[in-house]
């Protein structure tokens, strides 16, 4: 039978109101879909420690911005995957960007396991944004100005922290120096920050054991024995995992601890696990970006640390900071961004404009994200004490440092920028 | 002790077990666990040792049961053997984790419960002394079963040659249950003696049995006597070259390993085992 005129324009009528329809529901089929943000972090080994406080942030988090109507409106969801090797985790984020579509991708401890993904996430186009895998060296030489990669503070910091204290605290109380390191970039680039900030100060010191023992080592009984035989002033260590403990209980249980003074870096990411009964007062003990007891603390900082201690029975570290840092951080800049182009979901290049000096409330204060995609943080660190209610040491008095105090500009090289101080 | 029962094994069963590694995980991780509630239930600490090697032991109970899964591939090319024994590393480390979680697991303070021994301007925690002089006892106990008595001669009859011993009356399945629990025994009681001054995670596992191997490299296979003597070489090469020259620590080892494998292939001490 023919189509009649009438019956041809009932059906492009229909079909047109059928197209209007779904151009009208679209967007509000976007707003319901989910906000993908794909997580790395370390679940097992030494480092677990570390990145299951960061992924329990990530999602404590998320609650709180979903509680708060989500991302414009958009639930956030978190896609999880183990970091592990370089290999293995180029795989993951991989499979995050292309498997699982997500949004954004955060997370990555790992120094070793960054310098993998940076180039894998400026090839994919992949926003990636890092918790705490710090991937200078790599990147300056591979990849000078990454697009798609937002790293974290640099290596140096804490090292930078901890040197200038103790060069103004201990000036002339220590000659002879040694560095217990884990063996990759960031153990070498924090005893070399340490010499030559101790070289600025006019504080002349002899390195007389420097020992590098690999990340996750549990055995330092050799090594502390060397220590033993190196007798040196000072000890300096920047072990950061469960590592730095047994470090400290096995220095201890050879007699090491006594007229040796210790400076730990960054072991405030592991604090519960450093006794009274075997870490000594008064050695200088770094916590990077949050210090949980801190009495100055932001409302934000207290009511996070009073609830991640109801919930886990433990008191938060920096790789909770990191979390929050980087998951607010998109939260606020894809709002900045969709603003500035009337409330449209904005794509990755306009959330990444969005990124590059976009300033928010952190954990541990006010922070920032620079132009060449460095984060500015603040710094904690102090000497520790007995003197609280806990099995574990913590620090009397907080000292607090700035991001431009203890992070070198952008474009400036660590020994440059450190030798034009002003000391 | 790791190495050693790794060579018992290899020695009796012809079986390369890759698991020995999991075994010494599982003493640290049950170590704590037992030491952790015995103390907390008022066990005095000082006893805290003999809770720990107990809990070694008996741990040792999963020794049959993997012996069991073992069987079917006794026969087959060693290559099944590392698959299989390989496998149950990976199902160790799951079964760690679901039990006690992802987390470095470190033991409470009783690490100094002993005190300090001091020689000269050197200090020594009483407790590695005594953890040295187990290793030593358990050695010396080792050479004693396997030389002096019943059990010992059995064992080394079916190391020499399985069909005689088998011909002979000798009821293999149950040796071979025996053995390999012994084997199991050598892994957990080391791991629960050495967790007091350390920390497990879940990857000391595999970290374990690479030093094991490189023991039992130098020493030769199914030499019990050489393994003794291996560890220590091992042991204080590591420490020389940490003294002397830190980044030599591993490379130091595996010069050892090469030059054992290209000069005598059989180990240092593989006529001993003859």
């Amino acid at each position: 039978m023919a189509t009649t005129r009438r019956q041809f324009l009932e059906l492009v009528g229909g079909a047109a109101a059928l197209a209007t329809a779904r151009l009208d529901t679209a967007p509000a089929f976007a707003q319901a879909t989910p906000v993908r943000m794909g997580v790395l972090t370390i679940k097992s080994g030494i480092g677990a420690q570390v990145g299951e406080a960061g992924l329990r942030s990530a999602q404590w988090t998320t609650d709180r911005i979903n509680k708060a109507g989500g991302i414009l409106g958009r639930k956030l969801e978190l896609v999880v995957e183990e970091e592990s090797t370089p290999k293995d985790t180029v795989e993951r984020f991989r499979k995050l960007a292309l498997q699982n579509k997500v949004d954004v991708i955060t997370g990555v401890i790992s120094t070793g396991v960054s310098l993998a993904i940076g180039p894998v996430a400026e090839e994919l186009k992949m926003l990636w944004i890092s918790w705490d895998g710090t991937t200078q060296k790599g990147v300056e030489e591979t990849m000078p100005n990454p697009r798609y990669s937002f790293r974290s503070t640099d290596n140096e910091c804490e090292a930078v922290m901890a040197s200038i204290v103790v060069a103004k605290n201990w000036k002339g109380k220590f000659k002879t120096v040694a560095g217990i390191n884990p063996d990759y970039s960031y153990g070498r680039d924090n005893w070399q920050a340490f010499l030559w900030i101790m070289e600025k100060y006019g504080n002349p010191v002899t390195p007389v054991s420097d020992l590098w023992p690999k990340l996750g080592t549990t055995d330092f009984t050799a090594h502390v024995a060397a220590l033993q035989q190196a007798k040196p002033d000072l000890i300096f260590s920047s072990h950061w995992a469960g590592d730095a403990s047994v470090l400290m209980k096995q220095a201890h249980a050879a007699g090491l601890v006594g007229n040796t003074k210790f400076v730990f870096v960054v072991a405030g990411g592991v604090h519960e696990t450093l006794k009274k009964s075997f870490t000594p007062e008064g050695m200088f003990l770094g916590y990077n970006t949050i210090y949980f007891d801190y009495a100055d603390a932001s409302p934000l900082q207290k009511q996070f640390v009073k609830e991640y201690n109801d919930r886990y029975k433990e008191w938060p570290v920096f790789e909770c900071e990191r979390a929050y840092l980087v998951t607010s951080a998109y939260k606020a800049a894809v709002e900045k961004a969709a603003k500035a182009i009337g409330g449209k979901w904005p794509t990755t290049d306009q959330v990444i404009d969005a990124l590059e000096g976009l300033e928010l409330e952190s954990l541990g204060g006010k922070a920032r994200y620079r132009k060449d995609h460095i984060p500015e943080c603040n710094f904690y660190g102090g000497f520790t004490t007995y003197k609280n209610r806990f099995d574990f040491v913590t620090i009397d008095p907080v000292v607090k440092m700035t991001g431009p105090e203890v992070q070198k500009p952008s474009g400036v090289g660590l020994k440059d920028w450190i030798q034009s101080w002003k000391v | 002790m790791v190495a050693a029962g790794l060579q018992l094994v290899f020695g009796v069963q012809k079986i390369v077990n890759l698991a020995c590694g999991s075994f010494y995980a599982l003493g640290a991780y049950f170590g704590v666990t037992v030491v952790t509630r015995a103390l907390a239930a008022g066990l005095p600490p000082p006893l805290f040792l003999v809770v720990l090697i107990a809990g070694g032991l008996a741990l040792a109970a999963i020794g049959p049961i993997v012996e069991r899964v073992l069987r079917p591939v006794y026969d087959r090319d060693e290559s099944f053997q590392i698959i299989l024994t390989f496998a149950l590393v990976l199902m160790f480390e799951d079964i760690t984790r679901f039990i006690w979680g992802s987390s470095p697991y470190q033991m409470g303070n009783v690490y100094l419960v002993y005190g300090q021994w001091k020689i000269g301007r050197l200090t020594v925690p009483v407790y590695n002394l005594i953890v040295i002089a187990a290793g030593g006892l358990i050695a010396l106990g080792m050479g004693f079963v396997l030389s002096r008595t019943r059990f010992g001669r059995i064992v080394r009859a079916t190391a020499e040659n399985r069909e005689m011993s088998e011909a002979l009356g000798v009821d293999m399945r149950r040796i071979y249950a025996r053995v390999f629990t012994l084997g199991t025994a050598l892994g957990t009681v080391g791991g629960a003696l050495v967790i007091p001054a350390t920390a497990v995670t879940l990857d000391v596992a595999v970290e374990v049995i690479v030093e094991a191997f490189a023991v039992v490299v130098i020493s030769g296979l199914g030499s019990m006597r050489g393994t003794f003597v291996g560890a220590l070489l091992v042991g204080v090469l590591k420490a020389v070259a940490i003294a002397a020259y830190p980044e030599l620590e591993l490379l130091v080892i595996y010069v050892i390993v090469i030059a054992v494998l290209v000069l005598r292939p059989a180990g240092l001490f593989a006529r001993a085992a003859a």
